[in-house]
C-alpha cells in the first residue's frame, strides 16, 4: 500500500462519494468555524452571530433535502460512507432533515427568548451545532467507533448547554448531574462495546452481524459448555444498552431527566427532549437492525438456509443455563407460537436469538419506562418537571415500534419498515409538540418569571393565543383524535398489532392504559390554564409579535398534521423503504 | 480456568484473557468509584478507570502478540483505544469546567449538596 | 531458552499488579488528593501493559495525553476545589458492602467469561516468540488517512470487508475538540456584561 493507492482511494471514495452525501454536517462544521473567526476581526464582529447561525442552519437544511424532492427518498439505496464508518440510507436522510429543521427552529427560539445574546451567542450556537453534528453521526452510525463518537459528540456539548446560564445555582447543578451521569454511562457503554468487538472480531456493524451468523448462538447454547461466550455477548449488549438507555432516558437510567430538565432552561429542555431523543432512537434502530439483520438478507433466503432444529435445541438448552442466557432462549416458544398463527415463514434465521433478546429487553424496558413516566408525572408542580416525566413516557412509546420492527425483520421486512416509519412519524410530530410546549414555557417564564403550573391559572384571560396553543399541544401529547399525537400513537399501535405475539400484545395493552393514565395530568394543566380563575397577584402576559408567530408556527402543524397527516406520513414511509437493502 | 491462570506461570506467555482480567478489575473499580464517591472529582476519576478498562480490552483484542496473526480486531483495537484517549480528554475538560462552575456557585463539590432539584 | 522465565509474562504480572493495586487504592482511599495520585500510578502502569502488548504508540499516547494531560487537569481541579472539609469523604458502610459484593460478583463473572472463551487463551511460547516485530505508528497513521495495511494479513474475507479506515473520525473529532474547547472556555470565563432584567431561567 503506497502513497499513490492511498491518494487514489481518497479521491475515488472520500471526495467523490462520501463527502457529497455528508454535506449538511460539513455546512454545520463550516458555520462553527465562521462563527468563531468573525469574532476575531474588528470589521466582521459587527455581524450578529444569530444571522450567521441562521444562515448556516438554513443552508444545512437545504443541503439535507434530497435533490429531486421527497419522492427521491424511496429510491435511495443503502450505501456505506467513509469506508464503512457511516451508513447512508433514507432513514439517515430523514433524521438529518429532522435535525437540521430542529436546529433552525432552535436557534430562532434561543434568539427570541434572549438565551443566546449578542455577547455569548457564538458559544451557544457553536455548542448547539456541535451537538447536532454528533446526533447526525449517531443516526448514521455503522461502526462501533462512530456509535461511541456520535454519542460523545452529542452529549458533551449538551452538558454545557444545560448549564448555559452560569450564575444560577440550579443550572450549574443540572449541568453537573448531567455530565457526571452521562460520562459514567458512556464509560459503561464503551466497556460493552469493547466486549462485543472482542468476541466478534470486528467493529463494523454489518460485519459483526455476519460474524454473529457464524457464531451460531443456538449451537453454542446447545453444547452447554460454551454458554460463557454467549454470556459475554449478552453482557456486552446490555452494557451497550446502558448508554442508549441514558440517552433515551429509559428506566432505570432516567433519574437524571427530571433534575436536569428542571435546572436547565426551557429552550435547552426542548433541545434535549426532541433532538437528543430522536437521535438516540435512530441509534437504537441502527443497533437493533445492525446486530439483528445482515444487509441484503431476506426472510426467504434465510428460510432456505435455516436449520429447523435450532429452536428446539435452544429450548432444550434453556433448562441448564444461567438466567441471563435463559433470557435469550426464552423467546423460542414465542417464535414457535408465531409459526402456528402466521402462515408466513417464522423467524428462524441464525440471528433470531439476537433479535429476540433485543426485542425482549427493549419491549420490557419500554413498557416500564412508559408506565413510570406517566405515574411520576402526577403531582408535579413545576411544568418543566412534569414535561420531563412526560418525555420519559414518550421515550417509552417511541421505543415500542423499534422493538416491533426488529421482531418483524426476520418475517416481513416491509412490515418492519412500516414499524420504523411509525417511529419516525411520531418523532416528527413530537418535534412540533415538545418544542412548542417548551417554547411557550420559555416565553411565559420571560414575562411571568415563573414556571409553576399554579401560576398559569387563568392564562386564557391574559393571553388567549398562548393558552389555546398550549392546550392544543397538551391534548396532542395525550393523543386525542383531532391532533397529530393521535395519528402518531395510532400508527405505533398498528405496528405492534402487525408484529403480533404475546409480548407485543402486552406492550399494546400497556401503551393503551398509559394513554388513559396520562389523560389526567395533561388535562389538569389544561384545566388550570383554561378554567381556573387567575390568582390576584397575576402579572400581565405580553408576548411580542415574533414570539406569538413562533408559537403559532409550531402549534398549527400539530393540528394540521392531525387532520391531514398524509404528506408527512408518506415521507416517513418513503424513508424506510430501503432500510434493509 | 485454573489451568490457564496458574499453570506455567512465568514460563509461558499471557493471553487476551489475562489482559481482560486486568481490564475487568479496572472497570469494576471505576464503577465502584462512581457509585460510592460523593465527591464529583472522585466520580470523574472512576470514569477514567472505566475508560481505561475498556481501552485495555481494545489493546488486548488488537494485539498480535497475544493472539497470533490474522486473528482478533487487528488495527481496530489500537485505533479505537487512541480515539477513546482523545475523547476522554475532551470529556474531562468539560466535566472539570462544569465542576468548577458548580464550585463557584456552591463552594462545594459534594454531589449530595446538589439537592436543590429533588422534589 | 525453553523453560526459563519468560520475561514479558513477568513484566505483565508486575504491571498488572500495580494497575489493579492502585485502582483498588483509588476506590478505598478517602482523600481526594491521594486518589488522584493513585489514579496516575494506575494509568501509568496500564501504559506499561500497552507496551507489553506490542502497542507502543498507544502506550506512549496513554502516557502523554492521559497521564500527562487529562490527569494533570483532574489534579488541577482537585487543587482548585480542595477545601479542608471536602477533601475527606466518608461513604456509609451499608453502601460499601452492597458495592463490594456486586463488584466482586461482576469481576468473577468477567474473569470466568474471559478464561472460558477459547479464542482468548494464550498462544504457546514458541508461537509468541515467532511473532515478528512490526512498526506500529505507521499502520496507525495510514489508517487515519485512508487505508488499512492489516487487510493484507487478514485471511477471512468477511473480516477483511469490515476493516474501515479512520479518516472520518479523525477529522470529525477535531470539530468535537473545537466545540468542547468553546464550551469549557464559555463556562470558565466571567459573563461579559451584567445580566439583563429578563435573565433566562
Amino acid at each position: 500500500m503506497n502513497l499513490q493507492t492511498i491518494v487514489n482511494s481518497l479521491i475515488s471514495d472520500t471526495v467523490t462519494t462520501s463527502l457529497p452525501l455528508f454535506k449538511p454536517e460539513l455546512v454545520l462544521c463550516v458555520t462553527i468555524v465562521v462563527l468563531l473567526v468573525t469574532r476575531l476581526f474588528p470589521g466582521l464582529n459587527k455581524i450578529p452571530p444569530f444571522a450567521i447561525a441562521l444562515l448556516g442552519g438554513i443552508v444545512a437544511l437545504w443541503a439535507s433535502l434530497p435533490a429531486g424532492g421527497i419522492a427521491d427518498w424511496a429510491k435511495i439505496e443503502r450505501q456505506e460512507l467513509f469506508t464503512g464508518m457511516l451508513t447512508y440510507d433514507a432513514v439517515t436522510a430523514f433524521i438529518r432533515v429532522f435535525l437540521m429543521a430542529f436546529a433552525v427552529l432552535f436557534i430562532v427560539l434561543a434568539r427570541l427568548t434572549g438565551l443566546a445574546d449578542r455577547e455569548d451567542g457564538q458559544d451557544f450556537y457553536c455548542l448547539a451545532f456541535g451537538s447536532i453534528i454528533g446526533m447526525c453521526i449517531m443516526a448514521s452510525a455503522n461502526h462501533l467507533l462512530t456509535l461511541f463518537l456520535g454519542v460523545e459528540m452529542a452529549s458533551v456539548p449538551s452538558y454545557v448547554l444545560s448549564g448555559v446560564v452560569k450564575g444560577r445555582r440550579r443550572s450549574s447543578e443540572a449541568a453537573l448531574k448531567y455530565a457526571v451521569y452521562g460520562a459514567g454511562t458512556a464509560g459503561v457503554m464503551l466497556y460493552g462495546v469493547s466486549l462485543l468487538a472482542g468476541i466478534l472480531g470486528s467493529a463494523h456493524l454489518p460485519t459483526m452481524a455476519q460474524q454473529l451468523v457464524e457464531f451460531d448462538i443456538a449451537g453454542k447454547l446447545a453444547e452447554g459448555d460454551q454458554y460463557m461466550q454467549v454470556l459475554v455477548l449478552a453482557l456486552g449488549g446490555l452494557m451497550l444498552g446502558v448508554g442508549l438507555a441514558f440517552k433515551l432516558s429509559a428506566v432505570p437510567f432516567h433519574f437524571w431527566c427530571p433534575d436536569v430538565f428542571e435546572g436547565a432552561s426551557a429552550e435547552v429542555d426542548g433541545f434535549l427532549s426532541v433532538a437528543s431523543k430522536a437521535a438516540a432512537l435512530a441509534l437504537l434502530v441502527r443497533v437493533g437492525i445492525g446486530f439483528g439483520h445482515v444487509p441484503g438478507e431476506t426472510p426467504e433466503s434465510v428460510a432456505a438456509a435455516a436449520r429447523p432444529t435450532a429452536t428446539v435445541q435452544l429450548a432444550a438448552a434453556a433448562a441448564d443455563v444461567p438466567p441471563a442466557v435463559r433470557l435469550i432462549a426464552d423467546e423460542a416458544p414465542v417464535t414457535d407460537g408465531d409459526a402456528e398463527t402466521a402462515d408466513a415463514a417464522a423467524d428462524t434465521g441464525p440471528l433470531s436469538p439476537v433479535r429476540s433478546f433485543f426485542v425482549q429487553v427493549v419491549g420490557i424496558v419500554s413498557v416500564i419506562t412508559c408506565t413510570f413516566g406517566n405515574l411520576a408525572a402526577y403531582g408535579q408542580k413545576n411544568i418543566k418537571r412534569m414535561l420531563a416525566y412526560s418525555t420519559i413516557a414518550h421515550a417509552g412509546y417511541m421505543m415500542m415500534p423499534v422493538a416491533a420492527a426488529v421482531a418483524l425483520v426476520g418475517r416481513d421486512q416491509a412490515a418492519a419498515g412500516d414499524a420504523v416509519s411509525s417511529m419516525l412519524l411520531y418523532a416528527a410530530f413530537y418535534l412540533f409538540m415538545n418544542l412548542g410546549a417548551f417554547a411557550i414555557i420559555a416565553f411565559l417564564r420571560n414575562s411571568m418569571q415563573s414556571e409553576q403550573i399554579d401560576d398559569y391559572a387563568g392564562l386564557i384571560g391574559r393571553s388567549p393565543l398562548v393558552a389555546l396553543c398550549l392546550t392544543g399541544i397538551l391534548v396532542s401529547l395525550v393523543g386525542i383524535p383531532p391532533m397529530a399525537g393521535f395519528i402518531g400513537k395510532f400508527r405505533i399501535f398498528q405496528s405492534l398489532v402487525e408484529a403480533g405475539g404475546p409480548l407485543m400484545m402486552f406492550m399494546l395493552v400497556a401503551a393503551g392504559l398509559n394513554t388513559a393514565i396520562s389523560l389526567v395530568y395533561y388535562l389538569r394543566v389544561c384545566k388550570t390554564v383554561c378554567i381556573d380563575s387567575p390568582p390576584d397577584t397575576s402579572r400581565p402576559v405580553a408576548l411580542g409579535f415574533f414570539a406569538s408567530a413562533y408559537v403559532l408556527a409550531l402549534s398549527l402543524p400539530v393540528l394540521a398534521f392531525g387532520i391531514l397527516p398524509n404528506s408527512i406520513a408518506q415521507w416517513a414511509q418513503a424513508a424506510t423503504a430501503g432500510l434493509f437493502g | 480456568m485454573h489451568h490457564f491462570m496458574l499453570a506455567n506461570l512465568l514460563t509461558e506467555p499471557v493471553g487476551v484473557a489475562h489482559y481482560m482480567a486486568v481490564g475487568a478489575v479496572l472497570f469494576v473499580c471505576g464503577v465502584l468509584c462512581m457509585a460510592l464517591k460523593r465527591n464529583a472529582l472522585g466520580v470523574l476519576m472512576g470514569i477514567e478507570l472505566v475508560l481505561n478498562g475498556a481501552n485495555l480490552n481494545f489493546i488486548a483484542f488488537g494485539s498480535r502478540f497475544l493472539r497470533g496473526e490474522g486473528q482478533g480486531l487487528g488495527l481496530d483495537g489500537p485505533l479505537m483505544a487512541l480515539f477513546v484517549i482523545v475523547l476522554a480528554a475532551a470529556e474531562a475538560a468539560v466535566a472539570l469546567a462544569i465542576v468548577l462552575n458548580f464550585y463557584n456557585n456552591y463552594d462545594s463539590v459534594d454531589i449530595d449538596r446538589a439537592d436543590q432539584l429533588q422534589g | 531458552m525453553g523453560d526459563g522465565i519468560y520475561w514479558p509474562t513477568f513484566f505483565f504480572l508486575l504491571f498488572s499488579a500495580l494497575a489493579c493495586g492502585f485502582a483498588l487504592a483509588v476506590v478505598f482511599s478517602r482523600n481526594v488528593v491521594r486518589m488522584a495520585f493513585y489514579l496516575v500510578m494506575s494509568l501509568a502502569s496500564t501504559a506499561g501493559l500497552f507496551f507489553l502488548a506490542g502497542e507502543d504508540f498507544v502506550g506512549a499516547m496513554q502516557l502523554m495525553i492521559y497521564v500527562g494531560g487529562t490527569l494533570v487537569l483532574l489534579i488541577f481541579g482537585v487543587m482548585l476545589t480542595s477545601q479542608k472539609q471536602f477533601v475527606e469523604m466518608k461513604t456509609p458502610a451499608g453502601q460499601w458492602i452492597v458495592g463490594l459484593v456486586t463488584g466482586c460478583a461482576l469481576v468473577a463473572l468477567l474473569w470466568m467469561a474471559a478464561f472460558e472463551t477459547p479464542q482468548w487463551q494464550p498462544i504457546s511460547r514458541a508461537e509468541a516468540e515467532a511473532v515478528a516485530v512490526q512498526p506500529t505508528a505507521t499502520p496507525i497513521g495510514v489508517a487515519l488517512t485512508n487505508g488499512r495495511v492489516d487487510q493484507l494479513d487478514q485471511p477471512d474475507e468477511t473480516l477483511r470487508g469490515g476493516m474501515s479506515s479512520y479518516l472520518l473520525p479523525f477529522e470529525i473529532v477535531s470539530v468535537h475538540l473545537l466545540v468542547v474547547l468553546i464550551g469549557a472556555a464559555y463556562l470558565a470565563r466571567a459573563k461579559r456584561r451584567s445580566p439583563s432584567a429578563a435573565a433566562p431561567g
